[in-house]
């Protein structure tokens, strides 16, 4: 369990670090390493050279705007679960957060490692993904911003090349007003040490929180590790759009996911034990989305 | 134990302060936070048990946050700060929850224990009047093979009354 050996570089920028994603044959990022190097002491990655940006300050920071949510690629799974400005207007992220493990990973492991990671179970690809997040990414070449919705294209495999960083991740405002939004992640691991079995995401929006059935507006639903990649149910969105959350919908609303997901057999948990998880998980996400978009819910 | 068997590689010379003491070496870059502390430094409070950020025998503190010591590089350490529980008490006394370890038959084996004192440290210095809940989610990344987890929560929840005030 000790890695091969390696060149350690530590940029101080992310500009040094795209510089030296160009200039050097054969090297990795490392964020928090809290996925790398597990694959780094099993010898499944032996990289020449190993570029560590867990130390660019510049790329850890929570910035809530009036439009928009920003999020650096090095911020911590820790800063994500005790910011209170999250809680506030994205409360989905820090609920997400607080299941990654426990405290010491937290305190490594960062947002944009989860994405380079892109593991299916990852708990923030599957709230960033049911937020709509867009991805900022540099090179030495210039920026770019991919959709999340283009960013899982494999099992994990992703849209962003090899000598390109992820900087940080955005998430308009614009479909989560606070005071009609309601959010929540649902998640089940056979233990805390474990990734999950299963977890979703549910946004909800209603017209107006103060009617006695308010309309649902606009509703998210992803699951993780429930397919190859990261997994948004459109049709059990749509599904839910336009109505009241009624216990009939919530019923058909979990038949779809049911149908939906594309999970794989683990010792644990096979393939049907995890449809059944994802259709309970999307029933009772959607409800406590639906009741914190009305204020109801603690 | 300090015998460099990797001469032929590329080193670097990190200066580390360990337990409030400076501490100068040459490393390869590979070497683990981990096998640095143990066999440089001749730490023996951290426990290698897992090597792949699981069982969480090997956690210190880096910087005033507890990190797994087996997911950090040495060279990563250059101009930081690291204690471990050897550094949390003076010489020959025993910190509060080490004393409450022992009240409460909190440990059997010990290898894990130091790894929980280092976790339980980091979390009462934030939260001095925790729930039982609260303990057990901030050692979700311990693992004891052998007391069945209620005495070491018993321990927490006992140091925590007895170092009320500090
Ligand atoms: C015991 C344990 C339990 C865990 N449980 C969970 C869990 O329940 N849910 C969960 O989501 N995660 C879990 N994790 C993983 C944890 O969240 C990791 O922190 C995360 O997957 C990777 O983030 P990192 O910062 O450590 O990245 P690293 O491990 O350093 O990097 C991961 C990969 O991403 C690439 N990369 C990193 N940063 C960037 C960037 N900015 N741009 C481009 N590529 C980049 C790296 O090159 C590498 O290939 C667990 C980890 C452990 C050790
Ligand atoms: S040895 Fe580091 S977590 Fe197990
Ligand atoms: S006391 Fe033996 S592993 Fe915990």
């Amino acid at each position: 369990m000790k890695p091969a050996a390696f060149e350690y570089h530590s940029p101080e920028t992310a500009e040094e670090a795209t510089e030296l994603l160009a200039d050097l044959p054969d090297a990795k990022l490392m964020a928090g390493n809290q996925s790398f190097g597990i694959i780094m002491s099993n010898r499944l990655a032996t990289p020449d050279h190993v570029i560590d940006i867990s130390d660019i300050e510049g790329l850890r920071y929570v910035d809530v705007g009036d439009d928009a949510v920003e999020i650096g690629a090095m911020t911590r799974h820790a800063d994500v679960e005790h910011s209170d400005d999250l809680a506030e207007v994205l409360p989905l992220m820090p609920e997400a957060a607080q299941h990654i493990a426990g405290p010491a990973v937290r305190n490594r492991g960062t947002v944009g490692g989860t994405l380079g990671e892109a593991d299916p179970a990852g708990n923030h690809s599957c709230t960033l993904l049911a937020l709509d997040a867009e991805l900022a990414v540099a090179s030495a070449d210039g920026e770019r911003t991919i959709p999340i919705d283009e960013y899982f294209l494999a099992y994990m495999l992703t849209a962003v090349e090899d000598d390109e960083l992820i900087t940080s991740v955005r998430v308009s405002r614009e479909a989560f007003p606070v005071e009609r939004t309601g959010m929540r992640f649902t998640v089940e691991k056979r233990a805390a040490q474990t990734w999950p079995t299963l977890g979703a995401s549910a946004v909800v929006r209603v017209d107006d929180p103060d009617a006695d059935e308010p309309v649902i507006e606009d509703a998210r639903l992803s699951f993780a590790n429930a397919a190859d990649v990261p997994l948004r149910t459109h049709d059990a969105e749509a599904e839910v759009t336009g109505e009241p959350l009624s216990e009939g919908l919530l019923e058909s609303v979990a038949d779809t996911v049911y149908d939906a997901v594309e999970p794989q057999d683990e010792m644990h948990a096979d393939e049907t034990y995890k449809r059944e998880l994802a259709a309970t998980f999307a029933r009772r996400s959607l409800a406590t989305a639906y009741d914190r978009a009305q204020g109801l819910d603690e | 134990m300090s015998t460099d068997t990797t001469t032929d590689r590329p080193t670097r010379e990190i200066s580390v302060t360990v337990n409030g003491e400076e501490v100068t070496a040459e490393v390869e870059p590979r070497l683990k936070l981990s096998d640095f502390l143990r066999n440089y430094v001749d730490l023996g409070s951290v426990r290698v048990g897992c090597e792949h950020g699981v069982c969480g025998a090997c956690t210190v503190s880096v910087d005033g946050d507890i990190a797994k010591s087996c997911l950090m590089y040495a060279v990563q350490l250059d101009g930081k700060e690291v204690t471990t529980v050897e550094g949390i008490s003076e010489a020959g006394s025993l910190h509060p929850i080490q004393e409450a370890f022992h009240e409460e038959h909190a440990l059997q084996c010990g290898f894990c224990t130091s790894g929980f004192i280092m976790s339980a440290r980091e979390f009462l210095a934030e939260n001095p009047d925790p729930t039982r809940a609260e303990i057990k989610a901030a050692l979700a990344d311990n693992i004891c093979r052998c007391t069945g987890y209620q005495n070491i929560f018993d321990a927490v929840e006992r140091a925590a009354d007895n170092m009320e005030g500090d």
